[in-house]
Parts: structure tokens; C-alpha cells; sequence
């Protein structure tokens, strides 16, 4: 294994410096004929020549064509006149005592030269300004236009269909039509056909209008609902009666997709705040359901996991400072230098967080138990109180090691963005935690019911003095099991982390909702948990969906519960037990 | 030995409350006591009720309410409903001429103009006074109907409880609701026709307090002593036993829920002219665990455990954050968890767990004056003696 490591390692990177080296040489081509054309456009007298050129561009696309023809208009570009032939070039670099720049040659990048060819450096009496002229600037304008619209990358694209069809301006429509013809991406096309339907609405032909009315509505098109609106109020004023109630069909046609959107990104959300409240909860429900313990200092271990992320990332990117209390003196300043990575390798850092803050919290939650609540499991009520006064040992700990305020952590490029499928905008972050719940959940379900350890445990906890005569070790699996619960609240804080602050009183506002998600779904039983906390996270959105405000959806979510317990008042699912105290 | 300790237990809490009601307020009148001194211990006195309720509940009910802070605070917001009305023309919205329908000074700023009908009865102090009493109390009955008819017990009602009182917390945030949002009730001028800032008034707010808690201290004491105090404490000890026997344990539960919330409520509506705010804070999770901080320091179980435990931990904070304002909550917290470990019945319970330390050491060392004259005595014998 170790000899076949390298050798992978060193392919892969084989094959990304191909990639790197081969990819700006498949550019390259287009470029030089998009300069070279640029260039011969500055240069060219002939004004009708000039703009057949420009147009000419039309069909190339591609950043460059817009970038260079941006710098001409903005008179970025200048001529340099050397016995009658002139040369476009672009000054760069730094001015020097003289006021002199390096130039170069607009055509293929190359320095601009002297008779004997050495570089030459020129100052703003050398060279005068490329001009243009109100035709020139308009060509221009159609011409990168369209070349966003022909940009290769196909998001660049969608966004500048969208802006276009924004504009509404009737002269961009045989363009989208053409683009439309050769457009493969699908979304583009859609993009298309909504820019297209768009400009439409402002045609002077009614019957133009109402087929463009048609088209949004069977599009579901949010952001014309304006515009549409506005062509009814208009149609109306001008007793146009059968294009205002097009517009009015298409009007509520977009409604009902708009409700549709919302309804599913409401259940995305409610799902996803539904994994955060499940991997927050699921090591209370082990330790609190599986073992008794109410461990008010849960919220403080998922802030442990928090802050070794938060270290863990220092780490990899500018280094960190902590102080150290030392409760007798002032406190010891500790400073660790980074290894000031960026991109790909700092992103990484996330990899070695989680395990990271796993351990870290597991280890806490050993100590926890071992000094702290071992001698409690008889008394249940009396661990609350001790573990809440761990809760705030460990709050002010991190509030005179890392500071009273939030601390910044770095969200990996690939936690950050979205994705758009039929408007429903669904966050990385937020299918990352559905995700990262369902492999915790799994996770924990193999170990529990599927490895030796999960036998002693669940035999431990189902009857820990039968257990004890059956010659199990019950002190060592009872703080197996809380180290393991601990270590899950430490991996919801390593989560946590990309979501939300990171701060001294991170747990305190998880704690209400974990206990809720535990009692919710039934002491002691792992589906239980999983169905109260997507129930409480769903409802939750629901409710803030429809009545608009977070703060009474949380309370009526919250009296929900209580009247919940009412009907079934061990939770979801009940742990049968003959004992009569049970 | 105990006998003898529990008949001085009147006569002992007879000469502090004599103490409290009538000898500090004298010396403070003859400039012994300062006034500020007066203030931070009618303070004190009312997180007395405050533990005092938390105590008939956990120490002889059973029943762990993290709810407390909730009551003592809606208690706190009735009577400073009454205190904000009362600010009338010597707000500072009136005095720039924007307020002419004497609004207290947040709505004005919220941009209201009329005062919501529900303020209104706030004007008159006796309803003020009957609303302490009568809101907390119903939200008590209310909840502790559904709580106790549904036999929610042990760690779900704590866990309840504190699930109220987050809910509650976040409501009164809200601007909307009224109640002054984030920032509260301040800035109180006078109650029933006092200065609040007269050092007159103030020592008036410490007797009142004072009185109160002496008055509380007797009803609780009493109570615990009857037959209803019997099934309470059965109830705390098996309450599937007391179910058995065929007494209501719900209606007994419900009851001195109800109660415990009130005497909390009244705790806060005098606290909170005694210290000039009122904000959601107060209600905040952790308030309602600090109670319980103090019963279980003090002891619980008894009834001068709390007030002992409210007054001792207060001093102690008072203390601490400025002389270490940086390790009080370490203090705090490691203190609560040897508290919690090595002495289960607090304060009042050390004289009791420090005389059977006294006889396990005399008894031990008994045992090794009797075990010298032998040779080496058998391991087992020592072990045995540890109890």
C-alpha cells in the first residue's frame, strides 16, 4: 500500500500539470484572432469597414472579445504612430522617473520595439488615444452583448441571457433568436426562451404580446411578474381585453409555480434544519437517551468541536492566537503560525477538522464522565445540575481562550454556493448536512447494532446491573458510551462551524432544541430521533413559510411539543419496560 | 440532637426575621447602614422567594422546574407595566414634545401613538399588584394542567419548563408584543406616588421585600407541616404509591405549582423597582438554573436552605465579579459541581454531614486504639467499618 500511494500521487499530478499546460494552448488560438481583428479594426479609416469588423467578432465570443472591446471603449487602448504606420498597443506596468510605461502590441501581446529592437518604453505625448465614435461604441455594445451571450462558460451565459432579457429592448431579439437555434445547455435554452418572451411584451403587436403572455406563464417565469403586471395595467388603461387576462392567466400561472417553489424549498429547508437539529441531538440521544445522563454541557462540547475546527483552520491558513488561562497570573499567550495555504489545500483543512474535533470532544466527554457524572447515574436530576455547572466552566474557558466575540471560521469552496434546479435554490452547506446527517445516523446505527461494542452498550444501558453480573465491564462502556456521544456533539460543532458563529455561547442555543429532539422522538431510540428532529425542523419551516415570522413559528413549534406530550408522553416511540417507574 | 435543633429553629428564624424586617432598616435610617447596602440585600431577599419556590417544588415535590425565572420575571413585567405608566410627563419623549398621549417612551419609538387597550388597567396600581399574582399564576395553572394531567415527570418536566420558558423568552423580544422587546422596562420614576430614587422608597421596597419573604418563609413552613405537605412529599418520594393509596397527585402537583409560580411572581415584582429594569434576560435559560444553583447550595428539603443559598451564592457573585470578573463563572460553576458531588444536602445540611464524619473518624480511631494491642489486624476488618 504504501509503495502504490506515491505512485498514484505522482500520476495524478502528471495528469493535472497536462491539463494546466494544455488548457490556455487550446485558448490561445482564438485569442490571437481576436486581437489580431481588434487591431486591424483600430487601425482601419474606412468608419464602415471598422464596424463590419467589430460585427465580425459577433460569431467568435469569448471573454476576450469583450474585455478588449471594453478597453477600447474606455480608451484604454492607444496608437502608436512610427513613420505613418500606426500600431495599437496597451501601456502596463509601472510608470517609471519619466512618466514612461512598457507598451505592447495590441495584436499579439509581444513589446513594442524600437528600429533596433530593443523594448520600448513610452510615456502619453507618444501615443495617442484609440478613439471611437457613437457608431463604433454601439457596435461595440452589440458586439459584447453578444458575446456574453456566447460565452463558453454556460453560467456566464445564463446570467448574461437573463440581463438581456431584462433589458426588454427589441433590437437584442433576432440575436436571441439566432443563439437560441444553436444553443445546446438546457438551461440556457430555458433562459432563452424567457429573455425572448421578454423582449416580446414590448412589441407593438398585440397578438405578439399575448403569445409572449403564453410563453411566461408556461414557463413559470418569476422574474417577469413585473413586467406582466405592468403590460396588464397598461392593456387595461387601452381596453386591450384579451391581452390583460393573457397576462392575468400567465400572472397566476407563475403564482402557482411560485407557490410550488416555495412549498418544495420550504421542505428543503425544513429538511436540512431537520438534519442540523438531528446532528446536533443525536449524541444527546445517546448519552441522555441511551444513558440517562442529562448532560446540560452537551452544547458546550459541539462549541468544542467548533473551536477545533476553528484551530484546525488557523492552522492551515494564517496561524492563531489563544490565551491561556492560567488562573493565578496573567493569562499565557500562545501563538501557532500557520502554514498560509490557499485554494485547494487550505479547503482540505475540513478533512482533518472532523476527525479532529471528534477526538477532542470525545476526550472532554471522558474526563467528563470519569471525574463528574459516574457518580451520578442514580441520581438523574443531580447531573443536570453538575454538568450545567461544567457547562459554564467550559464557557468561560472559551471565552478567555478565544475571545468574548465570534470567531471567523473559513468555509470551504466547496461547503459555499448553490444549485438551481427549477428555481429552487438548494445551498451546498444545506445538502452537505443532509448528507452528513444520514452518514452520522448510519454510522452510528452499524456501531450500535452491528459491532460487539454495540451489543455491551445497548446491554448496558437496557440493564446495567444484569450486565455487571454477566461479567461486562460497565464502568468502561459507560464511558465508552459517553465518549462517544460526546465525540458526535463535537462533529455537530465541527458542522456547525459552516453554517453558523462560532462563539463561547454557540451550545447555549442548540441546548433547548436538543433536549426537544430527544424527548420529541422518545427516549432511548435512535428513528425516534430522526423522526422528531425532521418533524420539528419541517413544521418549523412550514410554519415561518406561512406566517412570515420565524420568532412566532418557533413558539407555536415549541407549544406544539407541549401539547405533543400531551397525547403521547414518552415520545414518538415508547421503550416498553415492565418496571413500574420506567 | 436533632430534636433539639429543630425547636431552636423557631426561635432562631423569629430573631433574623426581627433582624431583617426591623434592625437593618433602623440602622440604615441612623446612617449605619448605607443605602446601597440596603438595596443589594433587598435584592438578595428577593431571590429568596425566587429559591423558596424553586424549593417547594424540587426539594419537596420532586418536581425540577426550570421554569421559575419565568414567573419571577412575567411577576416583574406586570408590575413594571404599571411602573412605566406611571414615568407620565417625566419621560423623555414627552419633554420634547413628541409623546402627548404619555405613552411610556419605547412604544413611541416603535412608532405608536395609542396605548394598546391591554395597558390600559395597568394604570391602576391594585390591579398591577392583582396581575402579579393572577397572570403568572394562571399561565402556571394552565401549563401544569396539561403538564400534570398528561403525568409528564422528572427530567421531561424540567425539560418542559425550560422549553416555556425559551418560548416566553423569545416572544417578549419581539417588538410587536409591547413589552418594551429587547431592551425591556427602565428608567422608573415612581411607585404609587414615591420617588423611586429617595432612599425612603427604597427602604420601604426592602421592608415590603423583607416582610414578604418572612411572611413566605411562615406559609411554607406551615404548609410542609400539614397533611397536604405529607402527600407532597410522598408524592416526591413514589408517586406511583401515592396514586395507589388514591389521591390525586395530579390536583396535589397542580396546586403547589400554582403557588410556587405566585410567591415567584411576587419575588419579581418586588425586585425589579428595587433594581430599575426589566428585560427579557431575566428569563433567560440559565436565570432559572442559577435558582436552582442557590436551593441546592443552601439545601433543599428545607425551607430556610434556599433563602440561605439565594443570599450566600448573591454575596459570593457580588464579590467575585469584581474581584475576579473574569473567573466568576468558574468559580460559580466548579463550585455547583463539588456542591452537587460531596454535599447533596447543602449548607444546612454540612453541620449534620460534618457530625457523621466525626463519628466515623472517632469511631475509626476507637477501633484502631482497640485494634493496637493486636497484631496486625485482618483487612476486612477495616473495610467493613467504612459505611
Amino acid at each position: 500500500m504504501p509503495k502504490i500511494k506515491p505512485a498514484a500521487g505522482s500520476l495524478a499530478f502528471f495528469i493535472l500539470a497536462l491539463v494546466l499546460v494544455l488548457c490556455p494552448t487550446v485558448g490561445r488560438a482564438d485569442d490571437a484572432k481576436v486581437r489580431a481583428t481588434v487591431a486591424k479594426a483600430i487601425v482601419t479609416e474606412d468608419a464602415e469597414e471598422q464596424i463590419k469588423l467589430i460585427r465580425s467578432l459577433t460569431d467568435v465570443g469569448g471573454k476576450q472579445v469583450g474585455q478588449l472591446l471594453q478597453q477600447w471603449k474606455e480608451g484604454g487602448i492607444f496608437i502608436y504612430t512610427n513613420k505613418g504606420v500606426k500600431t495599437p498597443v496597451t501601456l502596463a506596468g509601472d510608470k517609471d522617473a519619466d512618466g514612461k510605461q512598457a507598451a505592447f502590441l495590441l495584436a499579439d501581446g509581444s513589446p513594442l520595439k524600437d528600429a533596433e529592437g530593443k523594448p520600448m518604453r513610452v510615456d502619453s505625448t507618444d501615443v495617442d488615444s484609440a478613439d471611437t465614435d457613437s457608431n463604433i461604441r454601439q457596435a461595440i455594445k452589440d458586439v459584447t452583448d453578444m458575446a456574453q451571450l456566447a460565452d463558453p462558460d454556460p453560467v456566464q451565459r445564463l446570467h448574461a441571457v437573463q440581463g438581456v432579457g431584462l433589458d426588454q429592448s427589441l433590437e437584442k431579439l433576432p440575436a436571441l433568436e439566432a443563439r437560441l437555434k444553436v444553443e445546446a445547455d438546457g438551461a440556457v435554452k430555458r433562459a432563452l426562451q424567457e429573455a425572448i418572451a421578454l423582449t416580446q411584451l414590448k412589441s407593438e403587436n398585440v397578438q405578439d404580446q399575448i403569445v409572449a403572455c403564453k410563453k411566461l406563464g408556461d414557463l413559470g417565469s418569476i422574474p417577469s411578474q413585473d413586467a406582466l403586471k405592468g403590460i396588464m395595467a397598461d392593456a387595461k388603461a387601452a381596453g386591450k381585453n384579451d391581452l390583460a387576462s393573457a397576462a392575468q392567466e400567465a400572472l397566476e400561472a407563475i403564482a402557482s409555480h411560485l407557490r410550488w417553489v416555495n412549498s418544495i424549498g420550504t421542505l428543503f429547508r425544513g429538511l436540512s434544519l431537520g438534519s442540523i437539529l438531528l446532528v446536533v441531538a443525536i449524541g444527546l440521544a445517546i448519552t441522555f437517551g441511551l444513558m440517562g445522563v442529562i448532560n446540560m454541557a452537551h452544547g458546550e462540547l459541539i462549541a468544542v468541536g467548533a473551536y477545533t475546527t476553528y484551530v484546525v483552520q488557523g492552522l492551515f491558513a494564517t496561524g492563531i492566537v489563544m490565551q491561556i488561562p492560567t488562573f493565578i497570573s496573567t493569562p499565557i499567550t500562545v501563538r501557532l503560525s500557520g502554514m498560509n495555504l490557499s485554494g485547494h489545500a487550505l479547503d482540505s483543512y475540513f478533512l482533518l477538522a472532523l476527525p479532529l474535533s471528534f477526538i477532542m470532544a470525545a476526550l472532554v466527554g471522558v474526563a467528563l464522565e470519569r471525574c463528574i457524572i459516574r457518580f451520578l447515574y442514580r441520581r438523574p436530576l443531580e447531573s443536570l445540575l453538575a454538568t450545567w455547572g461544567v457547562s459554564l466552566v467550559l464557557q468561560q474557558m472559551f471565552r478567555l481562550t478565544f475571545g468574548a466575540n465570534n470567531v471567523q471560521v473559513y468555509s470551504p469552496g466547496y461547503l459555499s454556493g448553490n444549485w438551481t434546479i427549477f428555481d429552487i435554490i438548494l445551498g451546498w452547506n444545506r445538502v452537505f448536512v443532509i448528507a452528513f446527517a444520514v452518514a452520522i445516523i448510519f454510522g452510528t446505527h452499524l456501531l450500535l447494532t452491528k459491532t460487539p461494542l454495540g451489543l455491551l452498550i445497548r446491554a448496558v444501558m437496557q440493564n446495567r446491573n444484569m450486565a455487571a453480573c454477566m461479567g461486562v465491564r460497565t464502568q468502561r462502556v459507560n464511558m465508552l458510551t459517553f465518549a462517544f456521544g460526546s465525540g458526535l456533539a463535537g462533529l455537530a460543532g465541527a458542522f456547525l462551524s459552516q453554517i453558523g458563529n462560532v462563539g463561547p455561547s454557540l451550545g447555549q442555543s442548540y441546548i433547548v432544541d436538543c433536549f426537544m429532539t430527544v424527548v420529541v422522538g422518545g427516549v432511548g431510540n435512535l428513528i425516534g430521533t430522526v423522526i422528531s428532529a425532521i418533524g420539528i425542523g419541517v413544521t418549523d419551516q412550514s410554519f415561518q413559510q406561512f406566517l412570515g415570522n420565524p420568532v412566532v413559528g418557533k413558539i407555536l413549534v415549541l407549544v406544539g411539543i407541549i401539547l405533543f406530550l400531551q397525547w403521547r408522553p414518552a415520545g414518538i416511540f415508547v421503550t416498553k419496560s415492565r418496571s413500574l417507574e420506567g | 440532637m436533632k430534636r433539639d435543633l429543630s425547636k431552636l429553629e423557631l426561635p432562631i428564624a423569629a430573631a433574623i426575621a426581627v433582624i431583617l424586617v426591623v434592625v437593618l432598616p433602623l440602622l440604615n435610617v441612623s446612617g449605619l447602614v448605607s443605602n446601597f447596602t440596603i438595596n443589594l440585600w433587598g435584592k438578595y431577599l428577593c431571590y429568596g422567594l425566587l429559591a423558596i419556590s424553586v424549593d417547594i417544588l424540587w426539594g419537596y415535590t420532586g418536581l425540577l422546574s426550570l421554569g421559575q425565572a419565568l414567573f419571577f420575571s412575567l411577576g416583574g413585567y406586570m408590575l413594571g407595566m404599571n411602573l412605566m405608566l406611571m414615568i407620565g410627563k417625566d419621560g423623555q419623549y414627552f419633554k420634547s414634545g413628541n409623546n402627548p398621549n404619555l405613552l411610556p417612551d419605547f412604544m413611541v419609538f416603535l412608532g405608536h401613538t395609542f396605548l394598546p387597550s391591554f395597558w390600559k388597567p395597568f394604570y391602576s396600581f391594585p390591579f398591577a399588584v392583582l396581575a402579579v399574582v393572577l397572570i403568572p399564576g394562571l399561565l402556571a395553572l394552565i401549563f401544569g394542567f396539561f403538564a400534570f394531567r398528561s403525568r409528564i415527570k422528572g427530567v421531561y418536566f424540567s425539560i418542559l419548563t425550560q422549553a416555556l420558558t425559551y418560548a416566553a423568552y423569545i416572544f417578549l423580544l419581539q417588538n410587536d408584543v409591547t413589552m418594551g422587546g429587547n431592551n425591556g422596562f427602565t428608567d422608573f420614576k415612581r411607585i404609587i406616588g414615591y420617588d423611586l430614587r429617595e432612599p425612603g422608597t427604597q427602604r420601604g421596597l426592602y421592608i415590603a421585600s423583607a416582610v414578604l419573604l418572612v411572611l413566605v418563609y411562615f406559609f411554607c413552613r406551615w404548609l410542609t407541616r400539614t397533611k397536604f405537605g405529607l402527600v407532597q412529599r410522598a408524592v416526591r418520594d413514589s408517586e406511583t404509591r401515592v396514586l395507589f393509596s388514591g389521591y390525586a397527585a395530579a390536583s396535589y402537583k397542580l396546586f403547589i405549582f400554582v403557588v410556587a409560580s405566585s410567591i415567584a411572581a411576587l419575588g419579581g415584582a418586588l425586585y425589579v423597582p428595587q433594581v430599575g429594569i426589566i428585560n427579557p434576560s431575566e428569563l433567560a435559560t440559565d436565570k432559572s438554573l442559577e435558582a436552582v444553583v442557590w436551593c441546592a447550595v443552601g439545601g433543599r428539603g428545607t425551607i430556610v436552605g434556599p433563602i440561605i443559598g439565594a443570599i450566600s451564592v448573591n454575596a459570593l457573585k457580588s464579590w467575585a465579579t469584581t474581584a475576579f470578573p473574569d473567573y466568576w463563572l468558574i468559580i460559580l460553576g466548579v463550585l455547583f459541581i463539588l456542591i452537587v458531588l460531596f454535599m447533596p444536602k447543602g449548607i444546612v445540611g454540612l453541620p449534620a454531614q460534618l457530625r457523621s464524619v466525626w463519628h466515623w473518624m472517632k469511631n475509626k480511631m476507637a477501633k484502631a486504639a482497640d485494634d493496637l494491642p493486636k497484631e496486625a489486624p485482618a483487612p476486612e476488618a477495616t473495610a467493613n467499618t467504612k459505611p
